[in-house]
């Protein structure tokens, strides 16, 4: 039960441990044999919960570092901030060698001034890509995205890309004006969608099913799950275009030869055993790959979307 | 009983018991029992512990279900599932929580407090929507170690549900571990200290039986058993007093037997105790002796071989009858060197009166030392007789002869030497009469010639016969009285012999001048000849001898102590064989009556 929480003090050590760190892994005299090389590979991940984002992160710095001994790196170590903002300032300060999280706030990172280059996809919980779905009561008459206007629509979680910010900019990149409100029952003007965030993937079907909101949106692929044998009473609104399901960032300034070396190991993460087992721990990773239609391609279409949502990543 | 070959031999009988001392069974029953109880005991315990435990965890679960359905409704309210969830992930950690579900207000589940949640949306069982829609009261379904416990969820006038909490009542695992580990524990400490407490219990039981044995066994051997202790007043000890007391009997009863057998070896007659069939038991020494035979030879012999049949009997036994005794049989008794000892023999029955006998008891005297001095008196008598009578008579005969005259007119100083010797031979005669009387009488041999007379000729006969006698002292015999025509059957001889006996005392032992009184009377049937002196009477120590042999009292008067000693006791035999008797009175110093009686003829 206490997994959840990170007291304060806590914070403070992490904080300070961040403070103290300097900079990244400059370049790296080789390693003499048999001992480990000096170098650190830093991993930065954006969660309130720093100690469960550690437990989760290490195993797999560690393996990554283990790899790179050639390129001089011996350790790898995890780094935990709270906001987008505080990771595009690490990366930026080249605290953070790599970072490794969902589209938009990877491509609003790159956007916002850390230098940040994608590398690779990661496909988190075996998926290579997600998107969303909004949906409705089947006999809501609800048949479009236009037909959302003066109506309540929930959202997941404020940072979640499936539960929030894609259906966002669909709704936004079918021209409605969106207004967040706290009340699932307050009356939305005419010529607005209203959204409020149930912060629960399941709750939002809940509040559609018994019509607390007109509308709900969250992962596709959960719809089936989540919506059960009352599937039929739901009717799909809308899908949103597919995003990739994670991306791998590296800051800028981050040797060409490790970089060429990160990708290499991750790339072969899934040929052996020990890797298979890293990348399982690891959010359930089935694999590290390139993207079909190129690295650039692909954050540029991630950063096309981010213009409807930047502010709610703190742009 | 077709084939017995094949009967596996774990079925039949030859195999030995498993033997368990007293002490064993004795532990073994009072373990089993103990266990049992225990086992009883402990079954119970957790059986109350179990429904103890049962109870609570039915409590806890209501708690629980009203404190989780509690917790729930704001966000059942709100449909707040992931707080819900949150909540509920919670209440299935709590031990024991098998399950638990919130469902809305049409029975469809919400969340069981998993992420998967695989039934949700799915609706809840029909009796539970019911109570859901209609009650807010906790309701319980057991399943087996289950209970459910639905609470309904209500905030205000809207009905938003139910919560449902599936809770196991086998225990909590902590519990019931600990209390099997304590149950077992104390069954375990429990059963060794019974088992403890029975066996020095069953030692304590049994170690006065032990003791018992051991002294019986030195009963058996013939050893002293010493007394056992009497440690308590229970059975116990009154086992051990009982076995003393029986020894105390024992150790008094060998005493007086061994006593009954040196007495029965000490007295002179021969004792044999036979069985009914005559098969001897047990013999005294004296048996053992007259017959020549060790008593190992005597003892299971018939008692047939070792005594003759008495005269007009079929065998010894026959002679007593069941029932009574048989005294007085002569028989002989058989000895080893083919003697026949003569022997007087008494025959009793062994029975308790009314029973048939277990036996007899066989005493026999051995008669041939009296038959040999009644042969020597006999031959006694013989040589007297002819020894002493014969040439007493010729002696009297010449003594006789010389006072007569023949040898030519004596002088004075002859005569008087004469007529002592005279005087002498006569006596001696009287002396060897009365022997021979005395011994004829004795052995049976005395012919007794009866006629019917008139006592009162005899009488006077005697009177007669004494007279001379009488006159030698100056004594007067007076005769009185008168029978008139009574008669007696008697011997005339022998009843004057008797008067003359009674007479000549009287006469001898009157002083002189005196006079004896003969006085004749009849009594109804009795005739009575009294005698009567004025002498010096009877002493008083001497009365109870006078027809003893040879009894004379010594009262130092030679003319008194003249006599043999002989007359009273032949006139007693005779007087017998009359029929009558003869008895006397006597004063000192004023005299004595004898009186003869006889029954009268007519
Ligand atoms: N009339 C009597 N007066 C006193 N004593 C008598 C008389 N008759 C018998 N006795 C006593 O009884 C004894 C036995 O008598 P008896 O047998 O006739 O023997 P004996 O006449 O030969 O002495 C006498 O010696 C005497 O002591
Ligand atoms: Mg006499």
């Amino acid at each position: 039960m206490a997994r959840g929480r990170w007291s304060p003090a806590v914070l403070v050590v992490v904080a300070a441990e961040l403070a103290c760190s300097g900079g990244g892994s400059g370049p790296a005299p080789p390693a003499p044999a048999g001992a480990r090389p000096a170098g650190v590979l830093t991993i930065g991940a954006l969660s309130l919960s720093p100690g469960r984002e550690h437990e989760v992160v290490q195993p797999f710095a560690d393996y990554l570092a283990a790899r790179l001994g050639e390129v001089g790196i011996g350790h790898g170590r995890v780094v935990v901030v709270e906001s987008v903002h505080g990771m595009v300032e690490e990366l930026a300060a080249g605290r953070v060698d790599l970072y490794i999280d969902s589209p938009f706030p990877v491509a609003f990172a790159a956007e916002h001034g850390s230098g940040l280059k994608v590398l690779l996809r990661r496909w988190k919980h075996g998926a290579e890509s997600y998107r969303s779905l909004i949906f409705a009561r089947a006999d809501s008459g609800i048949e479009t995205l236009a037909d959302l206007r003066g109506r309540m629509i929930a959202f997941g979680e404020p940072f979640s890309t499936t539960g929030y910010l894609l259906p966002k900019t669909a709704l936004v990149a079918a021209g409605l004006q969106v207004a967040g409100y706290q009340d699932p029952a307050a009356a939305v003007p005419p010529d607005r969608v209203g959204y409020v965030f149930s912060n629960d993937a399941e709750s939002t079907v809940f509040w559609v099913l018994k019509g607390k909101v007109s509308a709900g949106a969250g992962n596709e692929d959960y719809f089936a799950e989540m919506t059960g044998e009352r599937i039929d009473e739901l009717r799909i609104v809308a899908r949103t275009p597919s995003l990739p399901r994670n991306l791998v960032g590296a800051r800028r300034g981050l040797d060409p030869a490790v970089e060429a070396a990160i990708v290499d190991v991750l790339l072969a993460m899934e040929d052996d055993e020990k890797g298979r087992a890293v990348l399982a721990a690891y959010e359930e990773t089935a694999r590290f790959d390139r993207l079909p239609q190129g690295e650039e391609e692909a954050l540029a279409e991630v950063a096309g979307l981010l213009q409807f949502v930047a502010e709610d990543l703190g742009g | 009983m077709g084939e017995p070959a094949r009967v596996p031999r774990s079925w039949s009988t030859g195999w030995p018991r498993p033997r368990l001392g007293l002490r064993g069974r004795f532990i073994a029953f009072v373990s089993a029992v103990v266990i049992a109880f225990g086992a009883v005991l402990t079954a119970f315990a957790v059986k109350v512990q179990n429904e103890r435990l049962r109870h609570e965890l039915e409590e806890r679960s209501k708690l629980l279900t009203v404190v989780a359905a509690a917790n729930a409704t704001d966000a059942m309210a709100l449909l707040e599932i992931g707080e819900l969830r949150q909540l509920f992930l919670e209440i299935r950690q709590q031990e024991n929580v098998v399950d638990v579900v919130a469902f809305d207000e049409d029975g469809r589940i919400l969340t069981d407090g998993t992420l998967k949640n695989p039934r949700r949306h799915q609706l809840v069982a029909e009796g539970v929507r019911r109570h859901t829609a209609s009650s807010d009261a906790l309701l319980l379904e057991f399943r087996g170690a289950v209970v459910e416990v639905t609470k309904p969820v209500i905030l205000g006038a809207r009905r938003l549900g139910g919560v449902t909490l599936s809770y196991s009542l086998t225990g909590l695992a902590e519990d019931q571990s600990a209390f099997t580990r304590r149950t077992m524990l104390v069954g375990a400490v429990f059963a060794s200290l019974s088992l403890l407490a029975t066996a020095l219990l069953a030692a304590a039981v049994t170690r006065p039986l032990r003791e018992v044995t051991a002294a019986t066994r030195a009963l058996s051997r013939g050893e002293a058993a010493p007394p056992l202790p009497v440690r308590t007043t229970d059975e116990v000890g009154e086992l051990a007093a009982a076995f003393n007391e029986m020894t105390a009997r024992l150790r008094a009863t060998t005493v007086s037997r061994d006593e009954l057998d040196l007495i029965l070896d000490t007295m002179g007659e021969c004792l044999v105790v036979t069985g009914v069939d005559g098969t001897i038991r047990r013999v005294n020494k004296a048996a053992c002796e007259l017959a020549g035979v060790a008593e190992e030879a005597l003892v299971g012999s018939n008692c047939r071989r070792l005594f003759r049949a008495p005269a007009g009997s079929q065998s010894l036994l026959h002679a007593a009858t069941a029932d009574a005794m048989a005294h007085g049989l002569e028989t002989a008794l058989q000895t080893a060197a083919g003697e026949a000892v003569p022997v007087l023999v008494s025959v009793a029955p062994l029975a308790t009166p009314g029973e048939q006998p277990r036996g007899y008891v066989i005493v026999a005297a051995d008669l041939s030392e009296r038959l040999r001095v009644e042969r020597q008196k006999d031959e006694f008598v013989t040589m007297v007789h002819h020894e002493v009578r014969a040439p007493l008579t010729a002696v009297r005969g010449a003594i006789g002869l010389l006072s007569g005259g023949v040898a030519g007119q004596l002088p004075d100083s002859a005569k008087e030497l004469v007529a002592i010797a005279q005087r002498n031979a006569e006596r001696m005669e009287r002396l060897v009469a009365d022997i021979l009387t005395a011994r004829k009488l004795d052995a049976g041999r005395m012919d007794f010639q009866f006629l019917e007379v008139e006592p009162m000729a005899l009488v006077r006969q005697a009177a007669e016969a004494c007279a001379a006698y009488a006159g030698k002292y100056g004594v007067h015999i007076v005769i009185e009285g008168d029978l008139g025509e009574t008669r007696v059957r008697v011997d005339p001889d022998r009843l004057i012999q008797v008067l003359n006996n009674v007479l000549a005392n009287a006469v001898r032992f009157s002083p002189p001048g005196g006079t004896v009184n003969l006085h004749s009377s009849r009594t109804g049937s009795t005739v009575r000849i009294a005698v009567t002196d004025a002498g010096p009477g009877i002493p008083e120590s001497f009365r109870d001898r006078v027809f003893e042999k040879f009894a004379r009292a010594d009262d130092g008067s030679w003319r008194h102590r003249s006599g043999t000693g002989l007359g009273m006791s032949i006139s007693k035999a005779i007087m017998e064989e009359l029929g009558g008797a003869i008895s006397f009175e006597s004063a000192v110093g004023a005299g004595t009556t004898f009186f003869v009686d006889l029954p009268a003829a007519n």
